[in-house]
């Protein structure tokens, strides 16, 4: 009785501490719709998922990264180079399909590099992921060069990140896409659960006979399939695609948004869904921000504090 | 003390690397080159043994870049808004750069935060409050001044210490760089707390099993605080060598220093899990990686191959380091068979 107790009380906490972000969500909601009535029109509400769904897209895929222990800081050259490579097959005049495909496959592939290296040379992921930011961020420049590359004449392409369809933003079904997928893989595949055992205990879910390494290398494939995805869609937004895009700071903001939702950056306890949360928060108050004329200084400042409280208060009542 | 066979190991690559370059590359092996080593690389190996004493308890800390960017623009603002004395100022800076330090530790210790998301948030914070004090946004027209306080300027200066030893007729040396000396000092001074006092036995305690210093009376809390203060410390020394060096500082000042210290703290042998590693390491990495961008500038490798190269160095440097640990492990297993 006292050990059902004892794993209870916990989740109880942790469902408090889950619950204490959408309701912080809602009181900025508030706090900007009676500031600035503009806030709530659906342009800008519509407006805000488009802002978010580039780190959307990079947090949802990097989610089960984090919840096995992990982090991937190549994200942002990932999405350089997936544009780079997009911008020289429609150079080529290859279909649009290869085009896409070409772009996502660079990013699987660094994935998996990472993963095999992470997984199976059992090397930490936050030194292979820097070391892998700093290789693929070389290789974009020798690549693309520090020149922009316009992408002029191509409308499918360009659909994909600037066009719309029924009123939306194309690129937000994408994001509404990728998140469902990932939160059915998270619920209802055996993925979903080898990730959490992972991260709960690593060597349990080994010698149970799982297997860990390679659930481990897919984990960080899906992250560069993620990063690349976005690159995609950025290069077709902007019409031009540039190896210096998916700036230092790119990855941070993506880890913000994961354990905002609340995934333990120690792995184990995490969700895709609740990383949309802390995705949806970050841009919410971005935008507010914006919309009120913060400027850029406090709105860092702020970023930091948002992060450092959220946090404190899940790991007080956890 | 024993010396590691990952130091050993180091070294010897360093003179390799230094051996190469001085063969194939031209006027790599010439007192000019060397004096630009020391000179570009002396603030990043006191960066990176600032970076090693959150590492030996097994944290991280994301935000030295920031703090190189809020105690320059600190400089800058007292020096040239209020014109405060540089005597006065080199103390100021010092404080700022371990008060911003200690605050990431009692984020750690107080608030449980894991350190890579509380240097994180206080990466974004720090650097916004360099955007926030920023003299060149409050005092237009001030951002073309350059600061000439001849304290803060004069950490900028070169010794001709082959003039003095009298060895100049015989061997071409660099003129050596007050910063290598501050780095220098700097060495001895964390080599021997480290190594000799008992904050460096409670640091490696705490770092190789936190539970078991805890268990034992150490303090955790005070030598973790303590051990990121000293990595704003060093944040805050770096950041007046850069800002003498251009007799300015801006808000970007220092912006991915950090990713550097690590990689460099990383080569030199000071293990991500906590507890191993001293000062001599990631000095010498910080050189060694300076060595190889120097020595592929002037191989007329492109600045982007240099990258991929990095990047190709840390993944080596770790992966030999997993090579010990499985090695140790292995002898490790061996002995207890033999024993049982």
């Amino acid at each position: 009785m006292s050990t059902i107790n004892g794993t209870r009380s916990p989740q109880i906490a942790q469902r408090v501490a889950a619950n204490a972000l959408p309701l912080a969500m809602a009181a900025i909601v508030v706090v900007f719709a009676i500031a600035q009535p503009a806030f709530l029109t659906p342009d800008n509400l519509i407006g805000i998922v488009r802002q978010v769904a580039l780190i959307g897209i990079m947090a949802t895929c990097m989610t089960f990264v984090i919840m096995t222990g992990g982090v991937d800081l190549s994200v942002g050259p990932v999405l350089a180079i997936a544009g780079l490579v997009s911008f020289y097959c429609l150079q080529a005049d290859l279909p649009l399909a290869v085009v896409i495909l070409a772009g996502l496959a660079v990013g699987v592939l660094i994935g998996t590099f990472n993963g095999l290296v992470i997984a199976f040379l059992q090397l930490p992921p936050i030194i292979v992921t820097l070391a892998t930011l700093s290789i693929v961020r070389g290789s974009a420049l020798i690549l693309g060069g520090p020149e922009q590359h316009l992408i002029r004449n191509e409308p499918a392409y360009s659909f994909i990140g600037a066009g719309s369809l029924f009123g939306l933003p194309f690129s937000i079904y994408i994001f509404a896409l990728v998140a469902a997928v990932m939160i059915f893989v998270q619920r209802r595949t055996p993925l979903g659960l080898l990730v959490t055992a992972i991260g709960d205990n690593e060597r349990a879910a080994h010698l149970s006979g799982h297997r860990t390494r390679i659930t481990k290398t897919l984990v960080y494939a899906i992250s560069g399939f993620g990063a690349a995805l976005a690159g995609i869609i950025q290069s077709s937004q902007v019409h031009t695609a540039l190896a210096t895009y998916g700036p230092f700071g790119t990855e941070l903001d993506v880890i913000a948004a994961v354990v905002l939702g609340g995934t333990s950056i120690m792995g184990g306890n995490g969700s895709v869904a609740r990383t949309l949360l802390g995705v949806f928060f970050l841009g919410i108050v971005n935008n507010g921000m914006n919309i009120l004329n913060v400027p850029i200084d406090i709105q860092l400042i702020a970023k930091g504090a948002i992060i450092v409280i959220a946090l404190a208060i899940a790991a007080r009542r956890s | 003390m024993t010396i590691r066979p990952a130091t050993v190991a180091l070294v010897l690559f360093f003179a390799a690397t230094l051996a190469f370059f001085s063969v194939s590359a031209p006027r790599f092996a010439t007192a000019t080159n060397y004096e630009n080593l020391m000179a570009g690389f002396s603030f990043v190996a006191i960066l990176a043994m600032g970076q090693a004493f959150p590492i030996l308890v097994r944290g991280i800390d994301l935000s030295i870049g920031a703090i190189v960017g809020l105690v320059g623009m600190v400089v800058f603002d007292l020096t040239l808004i209020f014109h405060v004395p540089g005597y006065v100022i080199l103390p100021v800076a010092l404080v700022v750069g371990m008060l911003a330090g200690a605050l990431n530790g009692v984020l750690v210790v107080v608030l449980r935060l894991q350190p890579f998301i509380a240097t994180l948030a206080t990466l974004a914070a720090y650097r916004g409050l360099t955007y926030t004090i920023s003299g060149r946004q409050l005092v237009p027209g001030l951002s073309t001044t350059p600061i000439t306080d001849r304290w803060i300027v004069g950490i900028e200066n070169y010794f001709d210490v082959g003039g003095w030893l009298g060895v100049n007729k015989l061997l071409a040396m660099p003129w050596f760089p007050l910063s290598f000396f501050i780095m220098l000092a700097l060495f001895a001074l964390f080599q021997t707390l480290v190594l000799a006092t008992r904050f460096g036995r409670d640091l490696y305690a705490v770092g190789g099993n936190y539970e078991a210093a805890r268990l034992a009376g150490i303090n955790t809390g005070r030598v973790i605080i303590t051990a990121y203060a000293l990595s704003g410390l060093c944040a805050a020394i770096a950041a007046l060598i850069m800002v003498a060096r251009f007799t300015t500082a801006t808000e970007a000042l220092g912006t991915g220093s950090e990713l550097t210290a690590i990689a460099a703290a990383v080569i030199g042998g000071v293990s991500l899990a906590g507890g191993i590693g001293s000062m001599f390491g990631p000095a010498l990495g910080a050189f060694l990686l300076g060595a190889v961008l120097l020595g592929l500038t002037l191989q007329g490798v492109p600045q982007f191959v240099q990258q991929i190269i990095t990047g190709a160095i840390l993944l080596a440097a770790v992966g030999y380091d997993r090579l010990l640990v499985v090695r140790r492990q292995r002898r490790l297993a061996a002995n207890l068979a033999q024993a049982g």
